[in-house]
């Protein structure tokens, strides 16, 4: 009698294994690229954290050629809404940057309130000139700055905000947004979609 | 639409000739044109299905149209599939991103492994144990962002609205993109060619090649004939064992020629790639064949390079003379209101002068006045006299001349300020007459002596261990850094022998390598194609001597 309620009991459970989405699949769990995938579909679900950031007293360079500090440049009293690009990406990162240029579209009149910052992860090909050239292609507001700077500096950006992963082609799509100077960050890993941020700006205004 | 209606409709309409019956002819027709051309719909072809997956553009000629949730859509050039799945069609990865391979050989396969399958090449993100697509199934994939499982696609995948005879044209190239044999590749043996122009520097020439046969004997040191491929339990892995063999391309005759003498040499000689080589006054007629063949041209020493990032297969330590001209031209717009003209000196023919119009360009752009001179001919002290009569205070000279020439200048011309090509000079063995040395201000495209010192004990102590006579460091480390980085890149592609292929993963995997004998770093992507992009303004610290102190931080122009 025990033998056949066995049965039963793993044929319920392939039959719940047939209902869960693929990548609980055993098939899948023998892949040795099943963790790629999984990783694809967790990237449309975004998630978010909080965080403090310490600043690194840096120079960068602006798309203008004006070399700037990042600490002054971020603490303008506006809302920042900030990410990490390189213009020759070809995957990740005009996906990321489009996602910019709609949420800019979707703010309308309210853009100029806030202060979008693009970083470059490659600064010696993202001369001030390309990155204005790239800011042309998405039409970047005048409240949309792109980076670049030394190495050392793009490294030492990245690493105050935990997306150094050692090499540009390691990068990953993170964004980041603050209320205003002296609040704390709030992190975006995965691929947030324009009216996500829309969303996580307004909230966090309204709560400053 | 069945594969059967799939040909090349494009390529016109035979008809049939007068002899051939009735029957051949009409199953000709029937096989040669889509049902779609002959409703006056666009014929479907791979050659239209080429235009859309590389550029981007639909046959009609307006640019592809691409949408992603979110309503972030992609157009042209962005929209096309050789973007993200490369113009091999074997995919790429980006941080934990990856993009899977799309050509036919993978889509339309039982998902079995290649343990099951011994000639199917691993590349990332190739999922082995699915459904093979069909032509009706890809469509849907493409229109709707639904894999063969039903299951949605990447957030990065867009979709696209194609008519039946485009995404028939596109699944056709799909089908043909990276099949078949591939030159210079056998069961045993990877070809690889080096090019070397008549007018490269004899020196360098021997130096380079010594350290090319070596690199490629001591590769062959551990061959023990063709092996079985290498096996572990989730597939085959690679064969482990392949010969290199060496083609040394010497080039003769006017560089018109050149072309066509490489061409006929491809043809007699196949080769998979070609590494490093060594070129004088102009690289352009070998850079047009590789982009011509599709043959990977990769890292040859070369000081005046072609600059055209579009290209593909030509990649490029550095722009050379070019960036030289770049960092002078920087240091002069920095130059201050004392300065008010500049005078660039160059022997005609040689790469300088390519240099010296590359930054009278630039000073044009400025408003700065530029005079370029050519060295005349006869005894060269004097020749360089009359290059430089009438210089002096408020003028920047700029030197772009070989060791020969910096020995013979006369007396520098006072008060004005010199720079000069540290590529052409020699660097730091720059024989500079005393009076000049303590003026001049030296490009330096490489990282500074002391600073890669550690780093170049590990070609020096190869040279070494392997008795090669340094006879011309930069150019030996050059051409061990281009077999490294070939071999490298070889060992991750796994059997993946494919052209585009292994310029792809160049690019994808340079900017990891830490030690870079002369360069502080490298680095490419889509579209970069010189992978050392800055350098230093230099002087002599001493009168006698090589030690160099900067004038500035590594400047990337």
């Amino acid at each position: 009698m025990r033998a056949p309620r066995k049965i039963a009991a793993a044929l319920a459970a392939a039959g719940l294994l047939a209902s869960l989405p693929a990548q609980a699949r055993a098939e899948e769990a023998a892949d040795p690229h099943a963790h790629h995938h999984q990783m694809m579909m967790s990237m449309k679900r975004a998630t978010r954290s909080t965080a403090d950031y310490a600043l690194p007293a840096i120079d960068l360079v602006r798309d203008d050629g004006k070399t700037v500090s990042l600490p002054a440049e971020l603490d303008d009293g506006k809302p920042v809404v900030l990410n990490f690009i390189f213009t020759t990406c070809t995957t990740i990162c005009p996906m990321m940057t489009q996602v910019f240029a709609r949420l800019q579209e979707r703010l309308g009149p309210e853009r100029d309130r806030v202060h979008m910052v693009s970083i470059s992860i490659d600064p010696e090909q993202d001369t001030p000139a390309r990155l204005a050239a790239y800011a042309r292609k998405f039409h970047a507001g005048p409240q949309w700055r792109y980076y670049t700077g030394s190495t050392e500096a793009s490294v030492a950006a990245q690493r105050a905000f935990d997306v150094y992963r050692g090499d540009k082609m390691d990068h990953t799509p993170v964004t980041f947004l603050r209320a205003a100077p002296g609040r704390r960050w709030v992190r975006i890993d995965g691929f947030a979609s324009a009216d996500e941020l829309a969303e996580a700006l307004h909230e966090l205004v309204a709560a400053r | 639409m069945p594969a059967a209606a799939i040909g090349r409709g494009g390529a016109g309409r035979p008809g049939p000739s007068p002899g051939a019956r009735a029957g051949w002819a009409l199953a000709l027709l029937a096989a040669l044109l889509p049902p779609a051309a002959a409703a006056g719909a666009p014929p479907v072809s791979a050659g239209a299905g080429e235009r859309l997956y590389r550029l981007g553009l639909l046959p009609s000629g307006r640019p592809l149209r691409g949408e992603r949730e979110g309503g972030a859509g992609v157009d042209g050039p962005d929209a096309a599939c050789a973007t993200c799945h490369r113009r091999s069609g074997l995919g790429s990865w980006e941080g934990q991103t990856v993009i899977p391979p799309i050509i036919g050989r993978y889509l339309f396969r039982p998902g079995a492994r290649n343990v099951e399958d011994v000639n199917l090449p691993h590349v990332q993100g190739y999922v082995p144990h699915r459904e093979p697509y069909t032509d009706a199934s890809l469509a849907r994939a493409i229109r709707e962002g639904r894999d063969r499982e039903g299951r949605r696609l990447g957030i990065l995948m867009p979709r696209y609205r194609l008519d039946a005879a485009t995404m028939a044209s596109l699944i056709a190239y799909l089908k043909r993109l990276t099949v078949g044999p591939v030159p210079g590749v056998t069961s045993d043996t990877l070809h690889f060619a080096t090019v070397v122009t008549p007018d490269a520097d004899p020196v360098a020439r021997r130096g380079m090649l010594d350290v090319l046969e070596q690199f490629f004997a001591d590769k062959n040191g551990g061959y023990r004939g063709e092996s079985p491929p290498l096996r572990s339990p989730r597939g085959v892995m690679y064969r482990v064992n392949r010969k290199w063999q060496l083609h040394v391309w010497v080039l003769s005759g006017p560089p018109e020629t050149w072309e066509r003498q490489l061409l006929d040499r491809l043809a007699r000689e196949p080769v998979f790639a070609v590494v490093s080589g060594i070129g004088g006054a102009t690289w352009a007629p070998v850079h047009r064949f590789c982009e011509h063949a599709a043959v990977p041209c990769l890292l040859p020493n070369v000081d005046l390079p072609v600059v055209a990032e579009q290209d593909f297969y030509p990649i490029y330590f550095s722009k050379g003379v070019l960036l030289e001209a770049q960092l002078v031209a920087r240091q002069l717009q920095a130059g201050g209101p004392a300065l008010r003209r500049v005078v660039q000196v160059f022997r005609k023919g040689d790469v300088g002068e390519g240099a010296a119009r590359a930054l009278q360009a630039q000073l044009a752009a400025t408003g700065l006045e530029g005079v370029a001179r050519a060295v005349g001919s006869g005894p060269a002290g004097p020749a360089l006299a009359a290059a430089l009569a009438g210089t002096g205070a408020g003028d920047a000279v700029v030197l772009w001349l070989r060791p020969g020439d910096l020995k013979a200048l006369p007396a520098p011309p006072p008060g004005s300020a010199v720079y000069l090509s540290g590529l052409m000079g020699k660097l730091e063995e720059a024989p500079l007459p005393a009076a000049w040395r303590g003026i001049a201000r030296m490009t330096y495209p490489f990282d500074l002596p002391e600073q890669r010192r550690v780093r170049m004990n590990f070609p020096l102590g190869w040279f070494s261990v392997q008795h090669i006579p340094v006879v011309d460091e930069r150019v030996q480390t050059d051409t061990y850094l281009a077999c490294v980085i070939l071999s490298e890149t070889l060992g991750h592609m796994l059997d993946s022998f494919v052209r585009d292929y292994l310029v792809e993963r160049v690019e994808a995997m340079l900017s990891h390598r830490l030690v870079n004998g002369y360069y502080p770093r490298l680095g490419l992507a889509p579209g970069q194609r010189f992978a050392s992009k800055g350098g230093y303004v230099v002087h002599f610290a001493q009168p006698t001597g090589a030690r160099l102190l900067p004038d500035t931080g590594w400047v990337a122009p």
